[in-house]
């Protein structure tokens, strides 16, 4: 595997998504090139930073939301049963 | 037709115990779409409507949460359009090009220390924004696939595309979504690179968007999300040079070869 081909495939292989034969190809070419095992090790702590971030936005859904979900579904409901 | 009011007795009140608990996912996934609090309650109430009408549609044994995912971005999809946003082009070869040069600018401070989080001290009005600043299609599969944790083959599902398709965009908007970070990180201070020194802001500067100062480097900025308002919707083109030959195994998982 060239340095080229690593950098098509990294995100693949965080993911766990590369073919056996891929993946043993990878792990040996980062074996012998700091570069691109450098850049690996980035590529996974950028995604890490992002999920513990992103997650930390995230907000609960308001309650009053919740209220207003239940109470269409009820309604709905209601509706439809009285036909 | 038989409804899930018609199942009613059946069902009881299973709708409900089934797809509350998905509600803060939906709603959060809905606040990033519509960037907007409002807008993302009534996206969410018009998915609960619908998948409650069409609940004896989902078939036992698949994911409950996916399927919910796909009636809200169809939902979305069906208010947006109705908008007639133009579809906004992506210059691929200039993300790349550009990549290159800011990850080999800044990778080196970066891998020095391993220990520490990457950029702990990035805002996070800079982290919204670098998420916005992704076309709608793109940050949708990253979101799907980095946040929610979805599988590729699971929004492929929800997003009616092609797992090559969701792949490709991955990569992507990953790649963008990691300059766009890069560039924030070196301008605003939290590395440093060659460009710029750090600099101090304060929270005042965090609500207006921020003007290129000259000189500050010869990156192309990255997109401020109020100039990014068109979306890129299903234009399709871009999977043609893009390509990765992708296998389904015995598991379902898809692999690349």
């Amino acid at each position: 595997m060239i340095c080229r081909e690593v950098k098509r495939v990294v995100y693949f292989f965080l993911d766990g998504s590369l073919g056996p034969n891929k993946k043993q190809d990878f792990d040996k070419h980062l074996k012998l090139c700091p570069d691109c095992d450098a850049r690996t090790k980035l590529h996974e702590r950028l995604r890490a930073f992002l999920k513990r971030r992103v997650t930390n936005l995230s907000s609960a859904a308001p309650d009053h939301l919740k209220t207003r979900l239940t109470r269409s579904i009820r309604a709905f409901r209601n509706e439809w049963s009285a036909r | 037709m038989k409804t899930a009011v018609a199942n009613e007795h059946e069902q009881g009140w299973d709708f409900e115990r089934a797809a509350m608990p998905y509600v803060d996912s939906l709603y959060n996934t809905a606040y990033r779409m519509t960037r907007n609090s409002e807008d993302a309650e009534d996206l969410v109430q018009e998915t609960y409507l619908k998948a409650y009408k069409y609940y004896d549609k989902f078939e036992e044994g698949t994911n409950f949460k996916a399927w919910l995912f796909k009636i809200m971005k169809n939902t979305f999809i069906n208010n947006y359009r109705k908008k007639k946003l133009t579809p906004h082009k992506i210059d691929f070869s200039e993300i790349e090009e550009s990549y290159e040069r800011v990850i080999q600018k800044n990778a080196p401070d970066l891998i020095k220390d391993p220990e520490t989080e990457i950029f702990q001290d990035m805002m996070d009005e800079d982290v919204k924004r670098a998420l916005d600043s992704l076309p709608h299609d793109y940050k949708m599969v990253v979101l799907l696939a980095d946040i929610e944790g979805f599988s590729y083959k699971e929004i492929a599902e929800i997003l009616d595309c092609p797992v090559g398709t969701v792949m490709s965009r991955l990569y992507r908007g990953r790649k963008m979504l990691e300059r766009t970070l890069l560039e924030y990180a070196r301008k605003y201070g939290y590395i440093r690179g060659e460009a710029e020194p750090a600099k101090m802001r304060s929270r005042k500067d965090e609500a207006k968007p921020r003007k290129k100062k000259d000189g500050a480097g010869d990156e192309p900025e990255a997109q401020e999300p109020e100039e990014n308002e068109e979306a890129v919707l299903f234009t399709g083109t871009e999977d043609e040079e893009f390509e990765f030959e992708v296998e389904e195994t015995e598991e379902e998982q898809f692999e690349v070869e």
